[in-house]
């Protein structure tokens, strides 16, 4: 099963839609299932739903076979923890998606690192989702861990200072 | 280790989506201290509950200048009310509003640019580094790029 990730406050036809012309081919036999925010375009090939809650997100995402979303941090970071293959197609300024291209360079630089593959054009989609079947993720290895030590240090040294 | 509580007030300041996630990621770092917590839409409220009372500010951008100024006057009116000692926020907007009125009531400013900054900081972050008394990045490449900004891990 792919699980189709939009995002629950901005539409994403471009995405959707390039999706469900994959998912119209003649021999695509994989179940999608979609959730597609506030996106006007409807698929035609398969099932979406506006947004799911909490826990069905997290029982889909777990039985997913891959995922396809925007090039949002939230899907991403969950994906890497998950080890899910995961294809995304960053939303674009100069479609009116996003405010900025941040997300294309952020996709941009995991694909090189090989976290995750990217589709820029919807003419991207279908060769990346068969690339997708396939891609297995780099394990990675984040630091929070340091980064909240660095700021406990801070916090702690101004605690002792208001002593 | 002795407790803190009490000793500092902490807002932490995060939009709604990849911004709460990596500061949710950072939750040990304020253990020890009293917390409350500003976002932008209700939707994530109880992600963030657990640390303490929750503020709705709403969300804006550059693109919607009413907006901004609506969210505005809502932190403004939280930062006075709860006078928080620190700021830490991982963007956007509204945190980096935050930051600016907490700095100007003398609270200390802790910034972490998010990761999906990879070529240069985020909008928010070029103006809070110029008032924060710690400023991490999560690609090694922009701490060389800019004074004043600290590399030390990835949140996520």
């Amino acid at each position: 099963m792919i699980f189709l990730i939009v995002g629950t406050q901005f539409p994403f036809d471009r995405l959707v839609k390039a999706v469900d012309e994959v998912a119209g081919k003649n021999g695509f036999d994989e179940r999608i299932v979609a959730q597609i925010g506030d996106s006007s375009y409807r698929p035609e090939n398969f099932d979406a739903v506006p947004s799911v809650e909490k826990a069905l997100f997290d029982r889909y995402f777990a039985e997913a076979d891959s995922i396809i979303s925007h090039a949002g941090m939230g899907t991403i970071t969950m994906a890497l923890d998950h080890r899910k293959p995961l294809l995304v197609m960053p939303r674009l300024k100069k479609y009116g998606e996003v405010v900025n291209d941040h997300q294309l360079a952020l996709a941009g630089k995991f694909e090189q690192l090989g976290y995750l593959l990217v589709a820029c054009q919807a003419e991207d989609v279908p060769g990346k989702m068969e690339q997708l079947k396939s891609f297995v993720p780099q394990k990675r290895q984040p630091s929070a861990e340091v980064v909240a030590a660095r700021i406990s240090t801070f916090l702690n040294e101004l605690a002792q200072l208001k002593n | 280790m002795v407790k803190n509580k009490g000793k500092l007030r902490i807002c932490l300041a995060a939009s709604a989506g990849g911004h709460i996630s990596q500061l949710l990621k950072l939750a040990e770092s304020w253990d020890d201290y009293e917390t409350f917590c500003v976002t932008t839409t209700q939707v994530v409220r109880d992600k963030l509950s657990r640390f303490g009372e929750v503020y709705v500010v709403g969300e804006c951008n550059r693109e919607h200048p009413i907006r901004v100024v609506a969210v505005l006057m809502r932190c403004i009116r939280i930062v006075l009310r709860q006078r928080p000692d620190v700021v830490i926020s991982t963007g956007a907007a509204a945190g980096c509003m935050l930051c600016f009125l907490g700095k100007m009531l003398g609270a200390k400013v802790v910034w972490i640019d998010s990761i999906t900054n990879v070529e240069r900081l985020s909008l928010s972050g070029r103006m809070v580094r110029y008032i924060a008394d710690l400023f991490l990045v999560q690609w090694p490449e922009l701490a060389g790029r800019y004074k004043r900004v600290e590399f030390v891990g990835t949140v996520v």
